[in-house]
């Protein structure tokens, strides 16, 4: 279950424009898992490569060194798609790390934990909480951050387009769970040679610009009464000559 | 062979792959037809619950869309979801009474046409938390046994310990962890099958039952395999299939 506090930092970051107040919505984040600073860092081709943003220099200062050193939590989160708790980075065994159990000892950063931002196959980033304290997240603490990733992995699949977590009439919250539409996304990732997040934005832009819910439209495409044409419209697919 | 023979063989089997390197789904969808012939029952899905409390099917004894979408039903109403509120197992539950169904009218009326009668719902509990479902469908009425409904429990809990037991790629400590790996797994698998039904222009259905027949016959892990398709690492043309033709242009 949600906290009251982590739903707070979700309203925060569910309004228009976040782009002046990212400091806010860091810093509630951050307070609301315990944690001093929170990253997120985006994944091209299944690796970590750009930090998006970053709340605080401790913070930083370990997102750069992963991208330095080419390991670290964060990237074994992107890689895997899976979290990765690290609750003392003192105790990490060298075989797992070796360059950055190295660094550690000068690291500000005594606990972090990694949060992969994405949809299946689909890897969009990773959220990074640290805190200057040794310790484990709590069972509460885990499941807020994994819906803070979840998110901001709509808001990022949503930039330049119609938001993926953003207004719908016909969409429900919480839409983008249901089986079909992962179906969908894979059918239309083919039909029109697109990687799958592509395929997911464009069902979601054909769902907002026609007015239905994206889980009809996924409906409708693996069903086959409907395909995405490359123009952006969707189109019923061609007749069978019936005998 | 006896029932406590196929019981012993099933624990057997389970204990087996608890202990190897093992495909969370693959696991939990034969653990499921296990289920289905231990308990003489018709369907058996496992359900475990997301970030946002909805319940997701993980696996069942049968993947035909049409079994899947009676427990996708249940997002938000049925009997999976008022046992993962409550945490208690719920037996017999008769579909065909309409005062036991008026809670659930859209899920009692596909649940019908499915051809389902009764319906058991146990509680997937770790530690004092409920993570998830496992449901039991029948098409005919005659209630379980006390003793069927402790052993279908039995198998629950195998479905707990299946799910924390789970090697996770990156070794997630945290339990939110092992859940959140088991359902990314599940929508992988999703998007595979997509992705293969549209290329060999099959339903999603029948794309999937060739998928799995080739991973079982390779010894391939569904999970992995299904992230190499996803990924675009693994050459589908060596899935054997039923090819029908493609669409016209």
């Amino acid at each position: 279950m949600i906290s009251d506090r982590m739903v707070g930092v979700l309203r925060l970051l569910q309004l228009d424009d976040w782009s002046d107040g990212v400091a806010d919505v860091t810093a509630a984040g951050a307070e609301a898992l315990g944690v001093d600073g929170l990253a997120v860092s985006l994944v091209t081709e299944g690796d970590l490569t750009e930090l998006l943003w970053c709340s605080d220099a401790t913070t930083r200062h370990f997102e750069d060194l992963q991208l330095t050193l080419g390991e670290g939590p964060g990237l074994d989160a992107a890689r895997t798609g899976t979290m990765v708790s690290v609750p003392d980075l003192a105790t990490v065994r060298m075989a797992r790390w070796p360059a950055l159990a190295m660094e550690a000892p000068d690291l500000s950063a005594r606990a972090v934990f990694c949060f992969p931002m994405g949809i299946g196959a689909i890897r969009v980033g990773v959220l990074t909480a640290v805190r200057r304290t040794p310790g484990a997240l709590t069972a509460q603490q885990a499941d807020d951050a994994v819906l803070l990733a979840d998110s901001l992995t709509a808001r990022c699949l949503g930039s330049g387009e119609p938001r993926l977590d953003g207004p719908s009439p016909a969409d429900s919250p919480h839409t983008l769970q249901h089986a079909v539409i992962h179906q969908a996304t894979g059918m239309v990732s083919v039909q029109l040679a697109l990687p799958l997040p592509q395929a997911l934005l464009r069902l979601r832009a054909h769902a907002y610009s026609s007015g239905h819910s994206i889980t009809d439209i996924s409906q409708d495409v693996v069903d086959r009464r409907l395909r995405l044409d490359p123009n952006g419209n969707g189109t019923p697919p061609p007749t069978v000559d019936k005998d | 062979m006896t029932r406590e023979q196929r019981m012993t063989e099933v624990f057997v089997e389970v204990a087996d792959s608890l202990i190897d390197d093992f495909d969370l789904i693959d696991f939990l969808q034969q653990l499921s037809v296990r289920c289905m012939e231990l308990l003489d029952v018709a369907a058996v899905g496992v359900l475990l619950a997301d970030q946002h409390d909805i319940l997701q099917t993980m696996a069942a004894s049968d993947e035909h869309t049409r079994l899947l979408e009676l427990f996708a039903l249940q997002h938000d109403q049925g009997p999976c979801v008022d046992c993962y509120k409550s945490g208690a197992a719920r037996t017999n539950i008769n579909l065909t009474d309409p005062k036991v169904t008026a809670a659930w009218p859209a899920f009692a009326a596909r649940a019908a046409e499915t051809g389902f009668v009764a319906t058991n719902t146990l509680p997937l509990r770790l530690r004092g938390r409920v993570i998830g479902v496992l449901a039991l469908f029948q098409s005919d009425p005659d209630p379980l046994r006390d003793q069927d409904i402790t052993l279908a429990q039995a198998l629950a809990d195998v479905a707990t310990i299946a799910i924390l037991q789970q090697r996770t790629l990156a070794h997630s400590e945290l339990e939110r962890g092992q859940l959140q790996y088991a359902l990314t797994s599940r929508i992988v698998l999703e998007q595979a099958k997509g992705i293969l039904a549209e290329r060999w222009h099959v339903s999603v259905d029948e794309a999937f039952a060739a998928f799995r027949s080739y991973a079982r016959a390779h010894h391939h892990q569904l999970g992995q395999l299904a992230r190499e398709i996803a990924n675009g690492t693994f050459d589908t043309t060596q899935i054997p299939h039923q090819a029908t033709a493609p669409p016209r242009p």
